[in-house]
């Protein structure tokens, strides 16, 4: 097989197990399951970016997917009842605005993906190394603004969260 | 034939491997390694490995004779062993209910040796047996006790509801000889509803506004009363009417498009049909309980009579865990949403103010680093001690009744192998004070010196326990080795060595970041009854030695130390090792104390013995020269009851080190 | 051909930092007992626990053992004895030691026991402290190196050793890297003194031999990372390039091995409030100062 029929079949494949772990997110009982479920679909579409050769993008993901997913399992362990799953609970809330919510999620994806001008397909990239040269410049130039204000605004919010997490201290002790 | 092997036809690659067992023994010991360097075993130069957990072990070490107690434990400890494992007993008369030792030996390192030598060559012939029974004993039965999924605080020993929320109480295994019957613990009652807060949910004109104060259950909705109170059908506590029946939402997960005036109704119509708050799938048309929870079935909301064709979803109402006196509806949610800052609004919370999951963990008897014998339980809520309970399974009184003097003293110390020497020099002193006779000058400093070098071996043996604690094994191999080497030996080596023990502790309180673990950890507060260098470490002057004119005549000052905390603890043991070595060089002379004849003597005598851990105490009662009771006063009885209050929510590792600090002996203490 | 070098030599990689460790923890220097330890294990029983979560149980090894495995695809033993030179090399080292937290994570969730499921979360912990000081000394040393390649990076050391260029990032890298390899003082996860064994409480058997050989290949993974960012990889006289890699992982190794047992394991709030406090100030200095050095000298 040619090098691009491998690369369609392990896009198939990442897609489909991606997919596949976005289904147990939903129909495990358990929190935990559901969080790592999430976090191997993220792998998964970190694994697609690879194969598509977005190398930097592909990296990056899988790193601050597992992370982040490592947290968000603490905190289903915190502040969920069962999270082992054990009672069989019916843990989904709101269905029918969910479904509608995906629903009108999915189809305005679609309508991006298919509606939008993605300009013609590139004949070929440039290797790895220079795609990282060139996002970086593109980092500190056009995209430095954005960029910049976005991680300030993270830190300002994970401050403030930490801040009014703090439960205030009554005088003479005790919270 | 190797009671622990394991299923296998022995083939060429299994033989391989039982001999790769044979030579990477490694050793659980029960009691404690502590127990076993007092008794003068070097584990470590006889070429065992220890092991932290049954599960890593592949031998269990046992050392002496165990109380019937702690051979149940042992028999679960075993339990957890992988197989192929084997039993290695050294100076143990019975073993019951484990099965018996694959080798044996008496108590003594040579003994320990040969042991291991015979050990190795079964386990290498029947690590692999073809027929192998399967091993069990009462102490490994299970008991079931039923806790509530929502709540796990409630405990029962029978099946049956929650309290709280109803559900049906789910098994739970928990151990048969672990202190049996909860009483049923319930989160603190009676948390009333909070007061009516009309979260604004955009629909006005409600009949709540028409009839105030009305309570209803919010399982049951049928139920109405006046007053607040508890639901006669589940028990739940009764919310109050607020202007949000059920069923009306202005919430869009109802599929009612055209909810604003939704007429109130549920609060006089009766639903028609049930469903389970947490199995929505379940419907009945009848109230009861739910098949796969138990919970109370909660009324699916009926249609109300604006709506018109709506489909209900049979489970609009209560989707998600209903049936909680929840608060306050909150907008975007359904009603009665289990919102667990609400669920767990009574729980008792940590420090921190996080409330979480209590779970029991038991941290004894045989936990590396703690005294072996000591059976401590933890509560745990998240890695924060909640609730202690400590129990002794070496403990226990002698019956002295129609003992010989010679026979009492051998039994007093080895009721307590930490401090046999002291235990001798408590029995000695007292029979003596009982035949008012006293030993000449000579005899009882040379008895001191004993009792001295014990005192150095023993905290030595602490040293070594804390290393352990802490993860410092290089401090651990030191200062079990150092133990071993003083604790038979004679004045001038003692002399010879003193320089280079000298050097290891102004080492040990070297060690970078030991301030930063130890500091202001395990602080007992002013007024406590305490003994011994933990008193000492916090300032106070009490020690049995002080007025002893034997140890007067060698000078002896009572050394103290400021702070009463884990790390003052470590100075002030360090400082009595170096004050005992002082002490042994001005006694020149040294025997382990021996009783002398007393005669046929009836009366009562008593004596105070300074242990390593603290002052003990001793009655004797004699009639014609034999023992007729005798009541002892261990230095560690005190110090037990002070553990719950000196752990109370600590952090685990913080907890586990202010436990050490104290150096328990749970030897002697009352069961 | 080269693979094959790589994976003998990941091989008696780890079996080496097993006699190391065994040395360190007994005093007593060993080359069979680790050998022997393991084939032990293969014939002990596999016990599981009671209502395990029997999906992480069992995957909790193989994650970290996969974990380990990529992390050492992408360092160079010499320039071209490297099995994947990816272009975001340095990155791809991070983000597959991420995944040690998550198996970490399985393992203590998976036997539904007290000892691991504490010593899970811990990790969870100790990972929130050292995450940060693992990934910013790597910023500044891809500063250094223009690139993420760890080729690029050991040849930009050429001169000058980054351990001398920017000594505050080497210091914070070793640290973090024993973090998240749990090594002593930093081994709250498994805490042998606390929590009897912690998440390696409950493996027995095979399981166990997977679980332990996936932590030698991490400790590996880590060292060669020091030794490529930090130490200047194969760069060295009169030896061949693999040579200087295999004795600087080594010489690494035995002292994140032996010095880290000197200090009585480290309190979880004393570690995040270093790591937060101490920690990340000092690692975006660093990469500060290497960021005006790298303008104004010409290295």
């Amino acid at each position: 097989m040619t090098g691009s029929v491998w690369e369609l079949f392990f896009l198939v494949f990442f897609g489909l197990a991606a997919i596949w772990f976005g289904i147990v997110v939903f129909r495990t009982h358990s929190m935990v399951r559901s969080a790592l479920a999430l976090l191997f679909s993220q792998t998964a579409i970190g694994a697609m970016f690879m194969v598509m050769q977005a190398e930097f993008l592909g990296v990056l993901q899988i790193m601050m997917m597992a992370t982040e997913m490592s947290v968000m399992a603490l905190f289903m362990v915190m502040f969920m009842m069962d999270p082992g799953g054990m009672g069989a609970m019916e843990m989904s809330h709101q269905k029918r605005l969910s479904l509608r919510a995906g629903g009108v999620g999915l189809l305005a994806a679609l309508a991006v993906s298919w509606l939008a001008d993605w300009g013609p397909a590139a004949a070929s990239i440039p290797d790895a190394s220079r795609q990282v040269e060139l996002l970086g410049i593109e980092l500190l130039g056009r995209s430095m603004f954005i960029f910049e204000s976005a991680g300030l605004t993270i830190l300002t919010s994970m401050i403030a969260a930490t801040m009014v997490a703090i439960a205030p201290r009554k005088p003479g002790g005790g919270t | 034939m190797m009671h622990g092997a394991r299923t296998g036809m022995r083939t060429g690659l299994r033989r391989l491997i039982a001999g790769a067992m044979a030579r990477d023994l490694c050793a659980f010991v029960v009691p404690g390694s502590d127990v076993a360097r007092a008794r003068g075993l070097d584990l470590a130069r006889a070429g065992l490995h220890l092991a932290a957990t049954p599960r890593h072990a592949n031998v269990l070490l046992v050392v002496g004779t165990l109380p019937p107690d702690l051979r149940d434990a042992a028999t679960v400890a075993y339990a957890q062993m992988p197989r192929p494992r084997a039993i290695l007993a050294l100076g143990a008369d019975t073993l019951a209910p484990l099965p018996a030792a694959d080798a044996t030996g008496p108590l003594t390192q040579v003994g320990l040796v040969a042991a291991l030598a015979d050990l190795r060559r079964v386990v290498a012939n029947g690590a692999f047996a073809a027929k192998v029974t399967d091993f069990d004993a009462p102490a490994l039965q299970t008991r079931i006790e039923y806790t509530c999924p929502m709540h796990p605080e409630v405990i029962s020993d029978e099946p049956g509801n929650c309290p709280i929320c109803g559900m049906t109480l789910m098994p739970k295994e928990a151990s048969a000889s672990s202190p049996a019957a909860h009483q049923p613990k319930q989160s603190a009652p009676a948390h009333q509803p909070p007061a009516v807060a009309h979260a604004a949910h955009g629909h006005s004109t409600h009949t709540a506004a028409e009839t105030p104060a009305q309570y209803t259950c919010p399982m049951h909705l049928e139920v109405i009363s006046d007053e607040p109170g508890n639901c006669p059908k589940c028990g739940m506590f009764l919310v109050p009417v607020d202007a949000k029946p059920v069923g009306h939402s202005g919430h869009d997960h109802h599929d009612h498009h055209d909810h604003h005036d939704h007429s109130k109704h549920v609060a006089t119509e009766t639903p028609t049909q049930y469903t389970c708050p947490m199995h929505p799938e379940v419907i009945s048309d009848e109230p009861g309980s739910c098949p796969k929870c138990g919970m109370f079935l909660v009324p699916v909301e009926a249609k109300p009579e604006d709506h018109s064709g709506h489909d209900h979803d049979g489970h609009a109402g209560h989707e998600g865990h209903a049936g909680h006196s929840g608060g306050p509806a909150i907008d975007g949610i359904e009603p009665h949403f289990m919102s667990m800052v609400n669920l767990t609004r009574d729980m008792p919370a940590s420090a921190d103010g996080l409330k979480m999951e209590w779970i029991e963990v038991p941290f004894g008897p045989f936990f590396p680093g703690l005294p072996g014998g000591l059976g401590l339980t933890l509560t745990l809520d998240g890695d924060a001690i909640a609730e202690t309970r400590v129990q002794s399974l070496v403990g226990g009184s002698i019956a002295a009744d129609g003992l010989t003097p010679a026979e009492f003293v051998e039994r007093f110390a080895d009721q307590s192998p930490l401090c046999r020497v002291a235990n001798r020099q408590l029995a000695c002193l007292a029979l003596e004070n009982a035949a008012s006779v006293a030993p000449d000058a000579r005899t009882a400093t040379a008895r001191a010196a004993a009792v001295e070098r014990e005192r150095i071996a023993s905290h030595l043996g602490w040293l070594a326990s804390f290393a352990a604690q802490t993860g410092l094994v290089w401090m651990e191999r030191r200062a079990a080795a150092k133990q071993l080497s003083i604790q038979a030996a004679p004045v001038d080596q003692i002399a010879a060595n003193a320089a280079s023990l000298r050097a290891f502790l102004h080492r040990v309180r070297k060690t970078p970041l030991l301030r930063a673990k130890l500091a202001g950890n395990g602080r007992i507060g002013e007024g406590k009854p305490v003994v011994g260098p933990v008193a000492r470490a916090q300032g106070v002057q009490s020690d049995a030695r002080a007025g002893d004119w034997v140890y007067d005549a060698l000078g002896f000052q009572v050394v103290t130390g400021t702070g009463g905390d884990a790390l003052a603890r470590l100075h002030q043991r360090c400082d009595e090792i170096n004050q005992s070595l002082e002490l042994i060089a001005r006694a020149k002379e040294l025997s382990v104390p021996e009783p002398q004849n007393i005669g046929t003597v009836t009366g009562q005598g008593q004596a105070t013995v300074e242990t390593p851990r603290g002052a003990a105490h001793l009655v004797v009662e004699l009639l014609g020269g034999k023992l007729v009771t005798a009541t002892y006063r261990p230095p560690s009885a005190a110090h037990i009851d002070l553990l719950a209050d000196l752990i109370q929510a600590q952090e685990i590792a913080d907890a586990l080190v202010a436990v050490g600090s104290l150096d328990l002996s749970p030897w002697g203490l009352p069961a | 051909m080269s693979i094959a070098i790589l994976l003998l030599t990941l091989t008696l990689g780890a079996y080496f930092i097993a006699v190391i460790e065994g040395w360190a923890v007994h005093g007593r220097f060993s080359l069979t007992r680790p050998a022997l330890s393991a084939v032990a294990l293969f014939g002990r029983e596999s016990l599981l626990a009671r209502t395990p979560d029997r999906l992480f149980f069992e995957a909790a090894p193989v994650l970290l053992l996969v974990a380990g495995l990529l992390a050492v695809a992408v360092i160079p033993l010499a320039p071209g004895l490297i099995i994947a030179d990816l272009a975001t090399g340095a990155l791809f080292l991070n983000a597959a030691l991420a995944y040690v937290l998550v198996a970490l994570i399985m393992a203590g969730w998976g036997p539904n026991g007290g000892y691991a499921m504490i010593g899970g979360w811990r990790f969870l912990g100790q990972f929130i402290a050292y995450a940060m000081l693992i990934v910013m000394p790597i910023t500044a040393v891809a500063m250094r190196a223009e690139s993420l390649s760890t080729t690029m990076i050991v040849t930009s050391q050429a001169d000058l050793w980054n351990v001398f260029y920017q000594p505050l990032g080497f210091v914070l890298f070793v640290l973090a890297a024993m973090g998240l390899a749990w090594l002593p003082p930093l081994d709250l996860p498994n805490a042998p003194g606390d929590l009897a064994g912690g998440v390696e409480a409950e493996y027995t058997g095979v399981r166990l031999a997977v679980l332990r050989l996936a932590r030698m290949v991490i400790i590996l993974a880590l060292a060669g990372a020091i030794v490529t960012f930090y130490l200047g990889g194969w760069l060295g006289p009169w030896l061949p390039g693999w040579a200087w890699s295999v004795i600087k992982m080594l010489v690494v190794t035995t002292v994140m091995l032996t010095t880290g047992r000197l200090v009585p394991r480290v309190r979880e709030a004393d570690l995040l409030a270093a790591g937060w406090k101490l920690g990340i100030p000092l690692a975006l200095a660093n990469i500060f100062l290497v960021g005006v050095i790298a303008l104004v000298v010409d290295i």
